[in-house]
């Protein structure tokens, strides 16, 4: 268990300082996340619409876009000079390997997201402070879910030859449920309204993180074979 | 070139199963257009429920058989069921086309719009989404094992989605008419005897079809796969 554990801290470790060294990946999502908020500001008349009503879907739409780019990114480093061969071949779990970037590509997202909430909060003049943690708790189970399910997916994508167009055309359908779950909460958190009131969302976005990080689990041998 | 036994042997199967599949059909068409009345409310554009039905429980089927197969894949990595999951997987997406196609032309008088987000008809959506997905990611890679694993993790990721996508759509909204056949009064207690009757008819009728075009497309990828061989042999060997 011990060696497991730090195998998967190795792989993290080693993205994060790739990642320390570049600053590509971070700044790229950030200012990704950026612009898809400000075109939705553009195509929605926010005079007549309440900014409470569409600043969810608008903030998870911009999230999801800029999450599928770190996801791309993140295997697509491994497959430059041979990287992901070397992991391979290195004496460590491929369950190992999943959650190595599964967590890094969680930490990304999520301190992406953390950079995004204020300037979503004066965009569309939403007080988030109040109603903080329940929006970080909602937040946290989305980006799992998203990680969950995008790691194992982009883990098969990068050996495609059209593999930035196949991402997302695999990964969104199947994150719906999560998405439609996430835009919900997050609204009537905004709303007001305590956890208590959206058990079955929180019920359904936990399983989903769950079975798709199990299923994960038993597959990801089958993906990551040479 | 002689053919090999095992393709004849089957070739024989599917000629019975092409004359039942044409009978069923045929004794499907009588009922649905000739036998069973016309629905009171609704008019003749009823009478398209008995494509649309069976269509939605073929694909379904289709599905599951894919999420099946997928799985005896990874588990035994015979190239067999990935032929079956690949098969089943077209057959799905083109029966579930045509449930997209004939609900909006039902719905279109009945509604009075073509399209309404409701439950059914978004979780069919995505359903149908994800297939074309599998089918793409099949077509994007070259032929292999890779191709195989990758599709069968799929197949079995997809499929997991359903209840998800059920449950979200259903807390999302819905107005879908309720389902008559099994219903909260009973089996087949919500439609007139000879109504349930045609739609069986026509149920066993689609089913028999799944059967037939997954035997054909199974030899043809059969013989996709001995062609490949033969090439390979003849091309490269001398």
């Amino acid at each position: 268990m011990n060696l497991f554990l730090s195998q998967i801290s190795a792989i993290v470790w080693k993205d994060f300082v790739t990642e320390l060294k570049t600053r590509e990946l971070f700044s790229a999502m950030f200012i990704f996340a950026l612009l898809v908020i400000l075109i939705f500001i553009f195509s929605v008349n926010l005079s007549i619409v309440k900014a409470s009503e569409v600043g969810p879907g608008i903030l998870w739409v911009a999230f999801l876009f800029s999450g599928t780019i770190g996801l791309n990114r993140s295997f697509m480093l491994e497959k430059e000079n041979g990287c992901l061969m070397g992991l391979l071949l290195a004496p460590a779990d491929r369950t190992a390997i999943y959650f190595g970037k599964l967590i890094s590509n969680f930490v990304f997202l999520t301190i992406m997201e953390l950079f995004i909430l204020p300037l979503f909060m004066i965009f569309f003049n939403i007080d988030l402070i109040e109603h903080l943690f329940p929006l970080l708790f909602v937040i946290f189970l989305g980006t799992l879910g998203f990680c969950a399910l995008g790691t194992l997916l982009s883990s098969l994508a990068s050996n495609l030859k059209t593999r930035e167009i196949m991402l997302p055309i695999l990964l969104y359908p199947l994150l719906v449920p999560v998405v439609i779950g996430v835009v919900r909460m997050t609204g009537q958190i905004l709303a007001g309204e305590p956890l208590s009131e959206m058990m079955n969302w929180i019920g359904l976005t936990t399983s989903f993180d769950i079975i798709y990080i199990g299923v994960s689990i038993m597959t990801i041998d089958h993906i990551l074979e040479e | 070139m002689m053919n090999p036994p095992a393709l004849e042997e089957n070739q024989a199967e599917g000629n019975i199963l092409v004359w039942l599949t044409g009978f069923a059909f045929l004794a499907a068409m009588i009922g649905i257009f000739i036998y069973v009345p016309t629905e009171r409310t609704e008019g003749v554009i009823q009478r398209i429920m008995y494509f649309h039905v069976p269509s939605a429980w073929l694909s379904f089927f289709a599905f599951f058989v894919v999420f099946i197969c997928s799985i005896l894949f990874l588990w035994k990595k015979d190239r067999e069921w990935d032929i079956y999951a690949h098969a089943s997987a077209g057959i799905g997406v083109v029966f579930c086309s045509l449930v997209l196609i004939t609900g909006p032309i039902w719905a279109r008088p009945i509604w009075g719009a073509w399209w309404v987000w409701d439950a059914r008809l978004t979780s069919t959506l995505i359903l149908w989404l994800i297939y074309v997905a599998y089918l793409m990611l099949r077509a994007q890679s070259s032929a292999g094992s890779m191709r195989a694993r990758y599709a069968a993790v799929l197949g079995i990721v997809g499929f997991l989605n359903i209840p998800f996508i059920h449950f979200s759509v259903l807390w999302w909204r819905t107005f879908h008419p309720q389902p008559k056949v099994i219903s909260n009064e009973g089996i087949g207690k919500g439609m007139d005897p000879s109504m349930l009757a045609t739609l069986g008819v026509s149920l066993c009728a689609f089913t028999l079809l799944y059967f037939l075009l997954m035997g054909e497309r199974v030899r043809q990828e059969k013989l996709k796969d001995e062609i490949d061989r033969l090439k390979r042999e003849k091309l490269y060997s001398s």
